[in-house]
């Protein structure tokens, strides 16, 4: 994926990503993205978790715009399933687009 | 070539439950190494910007061909997404994740209802009516072809259609 990412910042569209897999984008060093210790088949999170979903896109966007370290890794360092997500703010209370952590989950 | 693709799917299907297997995978491969870094600025306001998705998922529609899956050097094509009709019209072809979750859900790998809800919001500029997926199991000679001819295609198609911003998600 990192190839790919490469290669369309190289023709001038700036990109972002979500990796699960740190040691591989270390490697290929695409320009920007975030990382979350998921299993594979999960960038996202859970099936039918809108939160969670629109959490991780949030901090995408957020890491999108404001990195300006070229091949900066962001690690959100979110749980798989011990995070809890509250709406994303510009479901509530649109148009505030910033992206929100969520909280440890109450057992 | 069925009995390979099963075990395949089998060992994805372990690895998706086994974080200690998923590990093993991990180091099983091994990427090309690279120093340098492209950057392009981001010019444009996230308000005014047009996204698309480029996936390594392994999604496409059910009327473009599957993913080669007998080449164990993987498969450096890709399939270009219809973003108003993928949800309703999509198969998954890719032996070396399990795809269960994002058979019940795309927006788990594809996830193109949470940026509509962006737009929406006004957030974000616009969602493109193009997508890309590749399969992101890509090995051998396979690599060059991907770096030389199929990800500047898929680059330079994005560019054609007024994309201001990529996202990309892996399997």
């Amino acid at each position: 994926m990192g190839l790919i990412q490469r290669a369309i910042e190289e023709i001038g569209i700036p990109t972002v990503s979500v990796s699960i897999v740190r040691e591989y984008t270390e490697k290929v060093k695409p320009p920007r993205a975030v990382y979350l210790r998921w299993p594979f088949g999960h960038p996202f999170g859970e099936p039918g978790n809108v939160n969670q979903q629109a959490a991780v896109l949030g901090k995408v966007l957020e890491v999108f715009l404001t990195s300006n370290i070229p091949g900066e890794i962001v690690d959100l360092g979110w749980r798989w399933r011990r995070e809890s997500y509250p709406e994303a703010l510009w479901l509530s209370d649109p148009p505030r687009c910033k992206g929100s952590d969520p909280a440890p989950l109450k057992k | 070539m069925a009995l390979k693709r099963a075990i395949h799917r089998g060992i994805s299907f372990l690895a998706a439950r086994i974080p200690a297997l998923a590990d093993k995978l991990v180091d099983s491969f091994h990427p090309m190494s690279l120093d340098d870094v492209p950057w392009t600025k981001v010019a444009k306001p996230l308000e005014e910007s047009r996204f698309a998705i480029v996936t390594t998922a392994g999604v496409h529609h059910r009327d473009q061909p599957p993913f080669d899956m007998a080449d164990k050097n993987g498969d450096p094509s890709f399939r270009i997404l219809d973003a108003e009709t993928i949800e309703t019209d999509y198969t998954i072809t890719h032996d070396y994740y399990d795809h269960k979750d994002a058979r019940n859900d795309l927006n788990v790998v594809l996830p193109l209802a949470r940026l509509r809800e962006m737009v929406a919001a006004g957030c974000i500029g616009a969602v493109a009516q193009q997508h890309i997926s590749f399969m992101g199991h890509i090995d051998g000679l396979h690599v060059q072809t991907l770096i030389h001819e199929t990800a500047p295609e898929a680059a330079a198609l994005l560019k054609k259609n007024g994309v201001d911003a990529v996202l990309l998600t892996p399997a």
